[in-house]
């Protein structure tokens, strides 16, 4: 009996992260309590242990910018010295929102490096490290301990400049340090030249005239170690590619919230749109992104079954679909276009996501009336824990034509 | 003498078209390359949940370029996007060396996949404003490139933070494709 125990928690176990949707769909809380019940928290899984870490009040909310539900971690600064048993008190475990992360990515791995909670597979000394390291509230203590009483620290909304100002400062300049923690700790003397007490003793040039820049925007700036040929580099980025920030505030920055995958099955009854035929593509789009299928030629009734994909912005655009006939010569002709709103979807593959159900069933679906462009009703199903949905659609704008299509969605938790 | 006459015209009117993947573990720059080669910016980014797709004219080749996440567990969903590919932007970070020998490992696994077989293999040694970043060579060895059989591939070293290598890059990728390769 207690073989067989063993038995399913290991392969519970392995099963985490082995793909991406076990382990969005694997109940982990539900695996821990139970394995806690059984008394074997020493072989729980780090995963299980990590989302222990976070339920703890002071992970609870971003450590630098105070987002709910954190899901990134810094795991570890600098971990060649802490191998070396330097900066074993500077080193790092704490839970922040997905855009401090991508400010704390920006350091470099010689900063620090970070992993998502959901997204990336944790070892066991990884959540060990974590846990000894006390998470949010511990480091905050010592990382935020001399910040001013009057600093602003970033709110959930400020911007990157914001956010990216405070995070140099607090852990890569250690401007907030507790102070004992600072004059305590040895550092190497590789790369990492100077402390607030004996600062200046290496500046080349273009790191005195970095500082310069630096101390514009600080009063009382003081250098602490970490990183001095980084900090050259990155005053570098900002003074050679003054980029107008305003214009490329969203590329990159986009969160998606799951990927659609489309299979474009077949078209009935298509336009003619050469002599006595058609050669039928379909271009699909969401948001500003947009994929086609092959042209299959000479036919109105082409069976592509090609499945693309495409990802899902947070504010979740209509899915379009064109097709149009492919002209060697000249430009193709249009055949008709379709619209469909994927949020019924999308919202029921999230709230799948978090049910523990695995027997198939129908979650919904769009009723085709004559206000709609439905052929017949498009119903969500949940099958083998895949959320689908199949639509036949009467295209529009065109005499005739009907499209069908199969969607899934997969919901990305960060 | 149809396809022959495709490409004539295909390069004489500038409409090749090119699909490219750009991949790499999590955080190696992958976002940053494509809004520099796209917009010739740098952009802030966070991390990559799906992915990015963008087309990027150059060298009168139309790439549509797909930057994916690399976070561990969408790694296995790169394989949704290898069919029709000419070819496999892959960015290390240079100075994350503790991660070589995954990005090493997942490497070598895109090359074993039949739908990727002929496609060229352009390799950006990333992230070499940082210190500790290692030279194109280093990364050469680290990748184990030397075990790369019947495929187009170079390497270059790129800053994208700089806008370095990256167009050098991209000139070596568009003669291969424009030479048949790939």
């Amino acid at each position: 009996m207690s073989a067989q125990q063993e038995n399913i928690d290991s392969s519970n176990v392995s099963d985490l992260g082995s793909c991406l949707y076990d382990l969005l769909c694997a109940d982990i809380s539900d695996n821990w309590n139970y394995q806690q019940r059984e008394g074997q928290t020493s072989s729980s899984s780090p995963q299980g242990r990590l989302e222990s870490q976070l339920c703890q009040s002071g992970n609870r909310f971003c450590a630098d910018c105070g987002s709910p539900d954190p899901k990134w971690v810094i795991h570890v600064a600098n971990p060649k010295y802490l191998g070396k048993g330097f900066l074993e008190s500077l080193s790092l475990g704490v839970f922040i929102c997905i855009k401090c992360s991508g400010v704390h990515r920006s350091l470099g791995v010689h900063i620090s490096k970070v992993l998502s909670v959901n997204l990336d597979e944790w070892t066991d000394e990884q959540v060990d490290a974590l846990i000894r390291l006390g998470g949010n509230t511990a480091v905050n203590l010592k990382y935020e301990a001399d910040i001013p009483d009057n600093f602003r620290k970033p709110k959930p909304d400020s911007s990157i400049e914001e956010r990216s100002d405070f995070i140099r400062r607090k852990y890569e300049l250690l401007q907030f340090l507790e102070s004992d923690v600072h004059m305590s700790c040895p550092f190497p003397s590789s790369g990492l030249s100077s402390s607030s007490h004996h600062r200046s003793s290496s500046n080349s040039s273009g790191l005195s005239q970095g500082k310069k820049q630096y101390e514009k925007q600080t009063t009382g700036s003081r250098f602490n170690g970490l990183g001095h040929a980084f900090r050259n580099s990155w005053r570098r980025k900002e003074s050679e590619h003054k980029a107008p920030k305003k214009s490329n505030s969203t590329a990159g920055m986009v969160e998606f919230v799951g990927l659609i995958k489309v299979n474009v099955v077949r078209g009935t009854n298509l336009a003619i749109r050469d002599m006595m035929s058609s050669d039928p593509y379909v271009i699909l789009s969401l948001g500003h992104q947009s994929v086609k299928t092959r042209v299959i030629k000479n036919n109105l009734n082409p069976v592509w079954n090609e499945k693309l994909m495409l990802s899902i912005p947070e504010h979740i655009p209509p899915l379009k679909l064109l097709v149009y006939d492919k002209d060697t010569f000249s430009t193709d002709d249009f055949m008709g276009e379709a619209e469909i709103d994927i949020q019924p979807l999308v919202s029921a593959a999230k709230a799948s996501e978090t049910s523990t159900i695995n027997e198939s069933m129908q979650l919904g679906k769009w009723v085709a009336c004559n206000d709609n462009t439905l052929l017949r009703d498009g119903i969500i199903t949940l099958e083998d824990g895949k959320v689908k949905q199949e639509i036949a659609l009467k295209l529009q704008n065109v005499e005739r034509g009907v499209l069908e299509i199969e969607l899934e969605c997969v919901p990305l938790t960060q | 003498m149809g396809i022959m006459f495709t490409r004539l015209f295909s390069s004489v009117f500038g409409n090749k078209e090119a699909r490219i993947l750009v991949l790499g573990l999590d955080n190696a720059g992958k976002t940053t390359i494509l809004y520099r080669l796209q917009m010739g910016e740098v952009v802030s980014t966070i991390p990559t949940i799906g992915f990015n797709v963008e087309t990027v004219q150059y060298n009168n080749i139309k790439f549509q370029v797909w930057d994916l996440g690399g976070q561990t567990s969408i790694r296995p969903y790169w394989r949704c996007y290898f069919p029709n590919t000419q070819a496999i932007i892959y960015v290390v970070d240079s100075s994350d060396t503790d991660r070589l020998v995954i990005a090493k490992e997942e490497f070598h696994a895109i090359l074993e996949e039949e739908e990727l077989k002929g496609a060229a293999v352009l390799i950006f040694a990333n992230k070499q404003d940082l210190p500790g970043a290692l030279d194109e060579a280093a990364v050469t060895e680290a990748l184990e490139l030397h075990k790369i059989k019947n495929r187009q591939w170079a390497i270059f070293k790129t800053s994208a933070i700089k806008g370095e290598g990256l167009f050098e890059g991209l000139d070596w990728l568009s003669n291969t494709l424009k030479s048949g390769g790939g």
